[in-house]
């Protein structure tokens, strides 16, 4: 073994700090050392000309370089090895500049000390193993799960750099939230106007041939790993083929069932073979087997009798089993309102006239149950209202974090409550007043400037609503302690934003951990928000936070960047080699490494009874390896061999 | 030098006893921590020899026993603050482990000050020349760690690899 040192002066700075001569002298006398050399500047671009040139001459077998911060050049100096045609990780690099020249004032402990810290990483890099990155084949396919604003953005900019996307949604109809709402915070745009462009581009855009849409769809298994997932989905039959269907909705008003209609939130009534709302896309009804009189075994034809198209309904349709394989999974599964009968006080289920922000937003949707009047459905237009913000939020037993999009669409429902039946009056309740954005505070301004509207805000858990007569009476208390009380026609509250109802179960499915609040946890809530724990899964929308469309679409957008620069055309997948790994004859299958790796990375071979890394997804921390009991775990370019000699060379 | 500053633990006065400490620094943040206190040029004892690893959590329980067997009379184990590891949770699982070895040690005569963990995040420059200078000064009131005890305590095999 040769190694061969390389002791950096910083231009004439360090021999200023540490005596060179000594260090020479007592690092050449080390078995192993065969030159040591100080260099002026290691870092400038003759320095490494320089490096390049000597080990091509000198031929080490590994080299030690002691300079400054490897958190800054390490990489560079491995290139330099690379291409003197060393591998790079026969590389150590010591920090004598900031750790120990310029820390030490006296020029005999800097020097022992420096002396001390090179001699280690001699005594280390001779064990260093050759790594070299693999390179890995992969499928560049994407499936995104969730077809509302994040899924669709992220799928149409797939599509549209040529990737072929498989589009899980599992509801009948397109678009999420939002396309069920009459009008978008903070310009009051229409909801399905905005929406509406996008999803023809999915459907008929140029690019729609890169997209298969799958509604009714859920994916039920995952397996594999980022560049080679292999993803199950369950369709369930829509009983109307989209094909032949010319959306006349011919077949929906012969339906004899009646059942609540879910997209309205149960607010109306729908038959068995349904659209969702008025203008859902894709424009295909869907039948509702369950409901459908021929489930019980009815011989009901009738929706099938009035298609005009031959063959476009069919009974006998089967659910689909699909397998895909895909690079890359995006979630844009989204979110869900906190189920409001966990809130006792505030009346919902109980009080007649309490209703959600989602199922107020389909009373004012022309499309929705009241054909856009401002009324309770089968009731009377309301007077006054009283809308409650903070409910369930900000509240330290309930969900404490404050979702953010509340107040923007409580004073959205003011302008329009104000547009649709002038001069009701508008009570906002709130614990909090949150708008940041540009357009936001606007929206507050219109709200403050509507001479029917007031604000008070209420002290936490001092608010409740009762019934009174048929009508809603609040009663609360300020955080000064004066009490109020106001009877209303409507209550409409805003909950707390919280995951979807099975989004715990998508999560498991996926592997994906998700965080204490149930939202998909991202790998940095600040550096790496659309990118899950798990290496190839990425989260856009509001499955991973409460957020607003404009933040959806731009984490979908972003998803899409992370799978075109990660999977990038033309490119295999690198594999980094600081990885662990399991010595088989050791493993005694007590998965304690699994327990403790952050990353998913270590499976469990259920045949061998042994844990088993993979190298793809691991990050190379050494957890693992310091946690594994029976010493089965290595960490590559850290082996407990390795550092035990550095240990041991530190010390002598 | 730009400034040379006396540390708490004045180097002036003269020491019969001069410890020797492995200090085990985790890349993303306890690492960059001395880098920054290099940069500011401020002066610590010298007796903290440095072992870089990725994560705390790759410090190992045996890593530590081999310092004391090597020769190492105390030991500082550096990571990120809670909730800033670089890979998620690598810092709580290093400070379990050394909550663990408190108590192995405590079994075989070596004081708690012997074994210090804490956190230093990329911008404590000073918080790790604190750290240090207090470290070192602790061990230099414990004295030399005695070497029979920990000789017979820990069988100087390597761990299997
Ligand atoms: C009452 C209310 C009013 C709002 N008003 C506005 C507004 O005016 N302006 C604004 O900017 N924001 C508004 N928002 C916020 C807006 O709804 C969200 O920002 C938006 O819906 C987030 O989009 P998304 O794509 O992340 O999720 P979503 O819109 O929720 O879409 C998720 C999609 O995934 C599907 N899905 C769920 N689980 C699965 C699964 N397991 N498998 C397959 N598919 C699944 C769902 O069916 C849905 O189609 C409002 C929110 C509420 C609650």
């Amino acid at each position: 073994m040769r190694t061969g040192i390389y002791l950096c002066s910083c231009g004439d700075s360090l021999p200023e700090l540490i005596d060179f001569h000594r260090l020479q002298g007592e690092l050449s006398r080390l078995e192993d050392v065969a030159y040591v050399k100080p260099v002026a500047y290691l870092c400038a671009e003759e320095g490494k000309q320089f490096l390049e040139n000597d080990l091509g001459q000198q031929r080490p077998d590994r080299v030690v370089i002691a300079a400054c911060s490897p958190r800054e050049y390490e990489r560079a100096f491995m290139q330099v090895l690379e291409r003197a045609g060393l591998n790079p990780y026969f590389l150590q690099m010591v920090n004598i500049r900031e750790q120990v020249a310029w820390v030490t004032p006296d020029i005999s402990q800097a020097t022992s000390k420096a002396c001390a810290q090179i001699r280690a990483a001699a005594a280390r890099v001779s064990l260093h193993q050759a790594l070299i990155k693999t390179e890995l084949e992969v499928c560049r396919d994407v499936v995104v799960i969730g077809a509302g604003p994040a899924g669709l953005r992220c799928a149409l900019a797939l599509a549209e750099a040529g990737r072929k996307v498989v589009l899980v949604e599992r509801s009948p109809v397109l678009g999420g939230l939002p396309v069920r709402y009459e009008e978008i915070f903070p310009n009051l745009e229409c909801g399905p106007c905005i929406l509406e462009p996008m999803l023809g581009d999915l459907l008929h855009g140029p690019h729609s041939a890169n997209i298969e849409v799958l509604t009714l769809a859920e994916v039920t298994g995952l397996k594999g790993y980022y560049g080679n997932f292999h993803v199950s989905v369950q369709q369930a039959p829509r009983y109307v083929d989209g094909e032949l269907c010319i959306g006349c909705v011919d077949c929906i008003p012969p339906c004899p069932v009646q059942v609540p209609n879910e997209y309205n939130f149960g607010l109306d009534a729908r038959r068995a073979i349904a659209l969702p709302f008025l203008g859902a896309l894709p424009n295909v009804p869907f039948l509702d087997a369950r409901a459908c009189l021929r489930s019980s075994g009815a011989e009901c034809s009738l929706c099938r009798d009035a298609c005009p198209v031959d063959g476009a309904i069919r009974y006998d349709e089967p659910a689909r089993f699909i397998e895909r394989t895909a690079g890359a999974v995006v979630v844009a599964t989204g979110s869900a309102l906190m189920d409001c009968r966990g809130l006792p006080e505030l009346g919902y289920g109980t009080v007649p006239g309490v209703y959600t922000s989602l199922e107020f937003e389909r009373i004012l949707a022309s499309n929705g149950p009241t054909g856009g009047e401002l009324k309770r459905p089968g009731g009377p237009s309301p007077r006054s209202i009283a809308i409650i913000h903070c409910a369930g939020s900000l509240d330290e037993r309930r969900q404490p974090y404050c979702s953010g999009i509340c107040c923007d669409y409580a004073f959205k429902f003011n302008q329009l409550v104000e547009k649709k039946l002038p001069g009701t009056t508008i009570l906002h309740l709130y614990k909090e007043l949150v708008f940041p954005g540009k357009e936001e505070f606007s929206i507050y301004q219109r709200a403050r400037r509507n001479p029917h509207a007031s604000f008070i805000r209420y002290a936490p858990g001092r608010l409740a609503v009762s019934a009174s007569g048929g009508a809603a009476a609040v009663q609360y208390e300020d955080p000064a302690g004066n009490r109020g009380r106001e009877v209303v026609d409507m209550v409409v509250l805003c909950p707390a934003i919280t995951r979807t109802e099975d989004g715990g179960g998508l999560a498991r499915i996926l592997g994906a951990p998700t965080d204490r609040f149930g939202f998909f946890q991202e790998l940095h809530g600040r550096m790496d928000p659309v990118q899950s724990r798990v290496k190839g899964i990425y989260l856009a929308g509001s499955c991973q936070r409460p957020m607003d469309i404009q933040n959806a679409v731009v984490q979908g957008m972003s998803a899409a960047g992370y799978v075109l620069s990660g999977l990038a055309d033309g490119r295999k997948l690198e594999i980094e080699p600081i990885t662990a790994q399991v010595d088989d004859n050791r493993c005694s299958g007590c998965r304690v490494c699994g327990a403790v790796c952050p990353y998913q990375a270590i499976g469990f071979q259920p045949e061998r009874g042994q844990a088993s890394i993979n190298a793809l997804l691991c990050h190379g921390c050494g957890t693992c390896a310091a946690g594994c009991p029976a010493g089965a775990i290595q960490g590559s370019h850290f082996t407990s061999e390795q550092i035990l000699a550095e240990i041991e060379a530190v010390l002598a | 030098m730009i400034e040379v500053q006396t540390s708490p633990d004045s180097l002036s006065v003269p020491h019969t006893f001069e410890p020797k400490i492995v200090g085990f620094l985790c890349n993303w943040c306890s690492y960059a921590g001395a880098d920054k206190a290099g940069a500011a040029q401020l002066s610590y004892p010298p007796h903290v020899r440095i072992v870089r690893l990725m994560c705390s959590g790759r410090v190992d329980p045996h890593f530590v026993l081999q310092a004391y067997r090597d020769g190492a009379d105390g030991v500082l184990i550096l990571a990120c603050h809670a909730g800033d590891c670089h890979y998620q949770e690598g810092n709580f699982r290093a400070a379990q482990r050394h909550r663990m070895l408190l108590r192995l040690l405590a079994q075989f005569g070596i004081e708690e000050a012997r074994c210090r963990f804490d956190s230093v995040s990329a911008g404590e420059g000073e918080k790790f020349v604190r750290v240090v200078s207090e470290t070192v000064a602790a061990v230099r009131a414990l004295g030399p760690l005695k070497r029979p005890a920990i000789d017979q305590a820990i069988p100087h095999s390597p761990p299997p690899e």
